[in-house]
């Protein structure tokens, strides 16, 4: 939900590093581009991000070469996962899209990669990290060069299509990789009390960690096909576009 | 007497939905709205957007045809604002769920705690203090919205029930639920700190509720006039010196007062959300005031004096 969410904030709104008039599909919008400082930073920021998850990707690769398989390769790109994941809180202030959603999306993949993996560390090895850290990284590297590319008014159609396309495989990827890693960490958590607080305590509150954790699940259920089916309509919307547009050129 | 006529088309598909030919000039929009009602019975006129264009702002009712800036066949275009309820029910609804809810769990009705624990009574005395409190202030909130409130607008759209109940509903529960807990723990300075939150409760609720007589007093029955708020000969309103809405000012006060009385995070966290709705629609109605009027007290901040 962390990996369909990013794409629908950014997509929807043509939120994320920012958004220049012609790359976006969305034609009707007539909202002038930023300014060049500003688009400066933008395109720096996108850069940036594209060069992080390209190093968490070639990481990835080069430590399942070392090793001879795919298990446990989390441990080898924590420490760039973890920055440029977290990093993503800027675009919180920056982004043209609706605050609400931009900020659901990256807090919920900090949520993942934070309050989850790195706090139970029983579930770094799990196989289902890995599946949802490939799909991040395939849709980050994509979303942040259309970025790129879109600011300098410079959009290449495959990068265009892949945005628009991959995530049908990569949204469910990355959506079950989120759960089996969250449901791998429950009998832990439980275990542990991690987080958790019971009563009596002179505050007279109690948090029940292991209980918010299925209730984190249970809330794909409703959220997930929302944002999946979002962006298929946009997927129609935006590459027939451009198909249009393509004949009268 | 030259008649004008009206054409209403859908705001977003120009579809021409309604002509009405020989309106008087000097009809409202409510009237017109009445009109445009009969050929289309579901478009009741509480849920019609009538504006003079398709991304403009709305018309009020009051408007007159003729003051407006249209000539003789008038178009206007409409929008659909969707199901709509009234502003009464709504706040009855909404207020009658916290009443009735704190009261299971103060009864600890069973079910929501240990089978061991129904029906029985808490030993601490801050704990019937508490419900007597949270009590007196959803009948108070009851009774001001049938006896002394007047609204500006009649409805709301009707998705902000569900809306409106979850919050009330929900944080009612998750509240009760602690402070009526068989492991409920007393403040940590005991009786002190009881009755210092109840003054502050107490207070604060006068407040509110004298801050809502003057509001009233402002507006004569049955009209939507607005007029700057002064201070009266009740105490109470001397806070329409500092601030645009004393009302919210005392309401948070209130919870402030309840969580430190029930010494619960909960109760803290409720206070800390409904300040921030609060102060955003504090900040909203001080705009309209310095807009609508040009000699507005300058030292009045919205919610809290001198800071916000």
């Amino acid at each position: 939900m962390a990996a369909a969410a990013a794409t629908a904030a950014a997509k929807g709104n043509g939120g994320g590093g920012g958004r220049a008039g012609a790359g976006d599909a969305s034609g009707t919008r007539k909202k002038k581009g930023p300014g060049p400082l500003a688009t400066a930073y933008l395109v720096i920021y996108n850069v940036v991000m594209t060069a992080g998850w390209l190093v968490i990707a070639v990481g990835l690769v080069r430590a399942y070469l070392a090793k001879g398989s795919y298990h446990s390769l989390y441990y080898s790109i924590e420490k760039p996962l973890k920055f440029f994941q977290t990093g993503a809180l800027l675009e919180v202030g920056i982004v043209p899209s609706s605050v609400v959603l931009t900020s659901f999306q990256v807090m919920s993949r900090v949520f993942l990669i934070w309050a989850v993996t790195h706090s139970v560390k029983e579930v770094q090895s799990e196989d289902s990290v890995l599946l949802f850290v490939i799909a991040w990284t395939i849709t980050e590297i994509i979303r942040y060069s259309f970025y790129t590319f879109s600011l300098l008014n410079h959009l290449p159609y495959l990068i265009k299509w892949a945005r628009y396309t991959l995530f049908i495989v990569l949204y469910p990827m990355g959506v079950s990789g989120e759960l089996l890693t969250i449901y791998a960490a429950l009998p832990f958590v439980r275990q542990a009390g991690l987080y958790s607080i019971s009563l009596p305590n002179k505050y007279n509150f109690s948090f029940d960690y292991h209980a918010f954790l299925i209730l984190i699940m249970i809330s794909y259920i409703p959220i997930f096909p929302q944002l999946y089916f979002h962006m298929i309509h946009q997927r129609r919307k935006i590459l027939s576009h451009t198909e249009e547009h393509k004949k009268f050129e | 007497m030259k008649h004008y006529e009206v054409e209403i088309l859908d705001a977003k598909t120009r579809e021409k939905l309604c002509f009405l030919d020989k309106v008087e000039p000097h009809a409202t929009i409510a009237e017109i709205k009445n009109l445009f009602t009969k050929p289309h019975p579901q478009w009741y006129p509480a849920r019609q957007s009538l504006r003079l264009d398709p991304k403009g702002k709305s018309l009020k009712d009051e408007d007159i045809l003729q003051k407006l800036p249209v000539g003789t066949t008038a178009t206007l275009y409409f929008r659909d604002l969707g199901a709509q309820i009234s502003w009464v029910t709504v706040f009855l609804t909404e207020y009658a769920g916290p009443l009735f809810i704190y009261l299971l769990f103060y009864f600890r009705v069973p079910f929501i705690y240990g089978h061991k624990y129904d029906f029985t009574s808490s030993r601490h005395t801050v704990v019937h203090l508490a419900c007597i409190c949270h009590s007196f202030h959803y009948v108070k909130r009851l009774l001001e919205t049938l006896f002394v409130h007047r609204f500006s607008h009649g409805t709301m759209p009707l998705r902000n029930i569900f809306k409106n109940c979850t919050y009330y509903w929900g944080f009612a529960a998750w509240m009760a639920y602690y402070i009526n807990h068989p492991l409920y723990t007393p403040p940590t300075y005991g009786a002190q700190q009881v009755k210092l939150a109840l003054a502050i409760f107490v207070i604060c609720q006068l407040g509110n509720f004298s801050i809502h007589m003057a509001l009233r007093d402002l507006r004569p029955a049955g009209s939507k006039t607005r007029k700057i708020p002064y201070p009266t000969k009740n105490p109470f309103t001397w806070l329409f010196l500092l601030v645009s809405c004393p009302n919210y000012t005392y309401e948070v006060g209130s919870w402030i007062g309840f969580a430190i009385m029930t010494q619960c995070l909960p109760v803290a966290l409720f206070s800390l959300v409904g300040f921030t709705q609060m102060t955003i629609w504090a900040k909203g109605k001080h705009r309209s005031y310095l807009k609508e009027f040009r000699d507005y007290p300058p030292l009045r901040m919205p919610i809290i004096p001198f800071l916000l």
